[in-house]
């Protein structure tokens, strides 16, 4: 058996049990949150006193290096005031990579957040967040300090469908020789349930965005992505998902080809 | 010695008591007026009402009611309540407030009895499509597009429950704070529904959780409903009032028979254990398919008080939460069908309608407060007996009038088949109770509710306490008179029936949890020595003879409803307002 095979198998499991250990405990199907499955926020809080945890798994085929590779990631969420939460999650990796040839077991970096909503939407007044995170340099080979500033807004159209701009701006405060130290990241994600009037219970997401390579002089690379998340028990919420960095302005900018996504959301 | 003489005394108070009450009634109905009745109202007491009414200061108050709320009656802009000048700011907070529900092992506990747990999913989606199309303008297809869309989801309801807002989204976007008191309110509907669910816990330990439930529902956020009994007449009386129940009735129908089974779940499923909550709700869930949805001439909202009088003496707030946010439902209603109303006025107007029954509005007022001598915003007096219960429209302090199965004037106080005065406060709990044609009545022995139930058509729910609080006997009767119960309820339960005046009856006809609990008490009541111990087929198998107590209470009109026509000729879409049970399926 290979690591790489092991170090799924070992993943897998460890989401199965999850799954199967935790009493059903979610978020509902229509409350977004980055990374399940896709990379936008929508701009609502979890409840007051809320604590959620979300995790997931992806397979990913970076972009001309061959192999799969495999990430898990793990979020927990916890509302501290009303209309604000602090996340803390770690995102640990193991495979193929893009922008790396570093195929080992790579712990990720550890992720402190802090979300706050300013407003509920209303007929005339779309919702708008503030998220900051700051990525601490606990990965293989990180160093300094990562944050992230995202703003966000999410407005209802055509009554039951909702689009969310999200806005980044990356900051790497120790940025290696060739790398940017500030990324820009702009995501027009899009949402609208399905299976209404007979099936409640159910959202379909789109996205589609454009970030600045990580590595200088390499433009910009283009993603999109399809999702949907599924209510499964009364708290919980299982995501699946395609993204895909499906175009650059440089051909040589590190990107994925393809990522599948699992994920599983629970609140308790 | 003593217990003896304590029944004496217990005896010539009933009597004295019935008696008083017998004359009371009869000489309030020769006078046309009940003691504490609302008074005439004419322009002056009016005027001077209105300068005694400290609260919702600037809100003027309409009292006339028209027959009928026809939405081509244009309301008088100067006869809408007015918004205080001084609400607090978070009635007009921009953001969500959503509070996570209390913890608990007992959470989501209604998923253990799944065809109520998907019932109650379905309200909740019939709530919220009707209110997107009403928000939406879609008024004129209400009562049948609508209507229709709503009731497949009732016949196939969800199997989790459904995000509202995300099935409304414009009305949570326009009425932002009603849908969270809503969704609070719901929670804690929910929550307390949860905890009764719960089969491991004792129903000491479900009262506590409960009374824990109320605490933090009162105390988490700005917004919580008022648990005063609030005078329904008043509120159910807005110039807005009505239009719903009088121009859309199978929409309003379906809204009523939700808060139907949103308040008879509670007496379902208090004090009993699960296989009889799961068997009681097989009869329940019949029930509001085939009748309770789709009633159209109800005149009125079903009141806690009416479908589950046991829980809401043990929790007279919480009844009186959920009466008024029912009500608030209906005053929402009323407000976004009317036509007349610009979009500013329908803002304004439910606004105003939160207002009336937040907790905040009524600070430092008690139950049984009422001072005016007229129906006020402020008038909490409650019906005698029924502290969770605010005064009806038409009824008294002593009397409500109960359409509901031709019930007619009733008093909550006492016994529905014998007239003697039910238990009070600490012994509140042995009161037996029979649920059927859609009311749980209250009966004061065992023989009574035995008896009332038989004389009722139809399938019933019978609760009837032993000596043991923790012990009830549930008997689930269909339409011939035979009954399920539990099988070591046929083996263990003993009945005593040593029938006499019903000014005694709840000692001479009780039921014990055992054969050794009857022998125990006989010896403590010599009185009753050699009294024959009945099974509980011998005593089912019984009929006792008409209760020489009983009188049938009068109210001070006949009918208060009699000229209010809430079977309209037809809805606004000139459809018949009669819908088949299973609805138009």
């Amino acid at each position: 058996m290979t690591r790489l095979t092991r170090s799924l198998f070992v993943a897998g499991g460890f989401l199965s049990l999850l799954l199967t250990a935790l009493p059903a405990l979610a978020i509902d199907h229509d409350n977004i949150d980055a990374g399940r499955p896709l990379r936008f926020d929508d701009a609502e809080s979890i409840a007051f006193r809320e604590r959620a945890v979300e995790f997931g798994l992806a397979a990913y085929s970076p972009f001309r290096r061959g192999g799969i590779g495999v990430g898990f990631a793990a979020e927990y969420l916890y509302g501290f005031k009303v209309n604000s939460y602090y996340s803390v999650d770690f995102d640990p990796s193991v495979g193929a990579r893009s922008g790396s040839g570093d195929k080992r077991f790579d712990a990720g970096n550890i992720g402190l957040g802090l979300f706050h909503n300013f407003n509920r939407e209303t007929l005339t007044r779309p919702a708008f967040s503030a998220r900051v995170d700051a990525y601490l340099p606990t990965g293989r080979g990180s160093r300094g300090t990562q944050f992230r500033l995202r703003g966000i807004m999410s407005r209802t159209f055509n009554q039951y469908s909702r689009f969310h701009i999200n806005v980044d701006a990356n900051v790497q405060t120790s940025a290696r020789d060739g790398e940017r130290s500030f990324l820009p990241t702009v995501t027009l994600g899009f949402t609208r349930p399905l299976g209404y009037p007979t099936y409640f219970n159910r959202t379909g997401l789109a996205e589609v965005g454009v970030r600045a390579s990580q590595e200088t002089g390499r433009g910009a690379i283009f993603y999109g992505g399809v999702g949907v998340r599924q209510q499964v028990t009364v708290r919980s919420v299982l995501d699946l998902g395609m993204q895909s960095d499906f175009a650059a302005t440089n051909s040589g900018a590190a990107r994925d080809n393809v990522r599948l996504i699992v994920g599983y959301s629970t609140q308790f | 010695m003593n217990n003896q003489r304590t029944r004496l005394i217990r005896r010539g108070v009933f009597t004295a008591l019935t008696l008083s009450q017998i004359l009371l009634s009869a000489s309030a109905f020769a006078q046309g007026a009940m003691p504490g009745m609302t008074m005439p109202i004419t322009p002056a007491t009016k005027a001077a009402a209105s300068k005694q009414d400290t609260g919702m200061a600037g809100m003027k108050r309409d009292s006339a009611a028209p027959r009928i709320r026809s939405l081509k009656e244009r309301i008088d802009p100067a006869t809408l309540p007015l918004l205080p000048s001084d609400l607090p700011k978070w009635m007009d907070g921009r953001g969500n407030y959503e509070v996570f529900y209390k913890r608990g092992a007992y959470n989501f506990g209604i998923y253990r009895i799944p065809t109520l747990a998907y019932d109650f999913n379905a309200t909740g989606v019939g709530h919220s499509m009707a209110y997107e199309d009403i928000v939406r303008g879609n008024t004129t297809d209400l009562e049948t597009a609508t209507f229709d869309r709503i009731n497949r989801v009732l016949l196939s309801p969800p199997k989790l429950a459904p995000t509202e807002k995300s099935i409304a989204p414009t009305f949570a976007r326009r009425f932002g704070l009603l849908e969270q008191v809503f969704d609070w309110t719901h929670t804690l509907h929910f929550q307390t529904i949860d905890v009764l669910a719960n089969p491991d816990m004792t129903n000491a330990q479900k009262d506590a959780e409960i009374e824990r439930l109320y605490r933090n529902y009162r105390t988490s956020v700005p917004f919580a409903i008022t648990p005063l009994p609030m005078n329904m007449g008043y509120l159910y009386n807005q110039p807005y009032s009505k239009r719903m129940r009088d121009n859309y009735p199978k929409v309003n129908g379906l809204f009523w028979g939700y808060h139907w089974l949103q308040t008879a779940v509670y007496d379902m499923l208090y004090g009993k254990t699960h296989a009889e909550q799961v068997k009681a709700y097989e009869q329940l869930g019949k029930r509001y398919h085939e009748v309770e949805l789709y009633k159209t001439d109800r005149p009125f909202m079903p009141m806690n008080a009416e479908t589950s009088p046991r829980f809401a003496k043990r929790f007279p707030e919480l009844a009186n939460i959920f009466d008024n946010l029912h009500m608030l439902h209906d005053m929402a209603n009323d407000i976004l069908v009317s036509p007349d109303l610009s979009d500013k006025q329908k803002d304004e107007q439910v606004k105003a309608a939160i207002w009336m029954v937040m907790d905040a509005a009524h600070k430092n007022e008690r139950p049984g407060d009422f001072s005016t001598g007229e129906t006020t915003l402020h008038d909490h007096r409650f019906m005698d007996g029924m502290p969770g219960m605010g005064i009806m429209p038409g009824g008294t302090k002593e009397l409500m009038y109960m359409p509901e199965a031709d019930m007619g004037w009733m008093s909550m106080e006492q016994c529905h088949h014998c007239s003697m005065p039910l238990p009070e406060e600490a012994m509140t709990w042995h009161m037996s109770t029979s649920t059927s044609q859609g009311v749980t009545m209250q009966a004061r022995c065992a023989l009574c509710v035995r008896d009332y139930t038989l004389e009722t058509p139809g399938s019933a729910i019978l609760q009837i306490p032993t000596e043991n609080p923790e012990r009830s006997v549930v008997l689930i009767t269909d339409e011939k008179g035979e009954y399920w119960t539990r099988p070591e309820n046929e083996k263990n339960i003993v009945f005593i029936e040593a029938e006499a005046s019903h000014a005694g009856c709840s000692e001479w006809s009780q039921a014990f949890s055992s054969r050794a609990a009857f022998d125990a008490w006989v010896a403590s009541n010599p009185d009753y020595k050699g009294a024959k111990p009945y099974s509980l087929k011998e005593w089912w198998a019984k009929q006792g003879k008409k209760p020489d107590t009983y009188y049938k209470p009068k109210g001070p009109v006949e009918n208060p409803y009699a000229s209010e026509a809430n079977r309209k000729p037809g809805p606004a879409t000139g459809d018949d307002n009669s819908v088949p049970a299973g609805g138009n399926k």
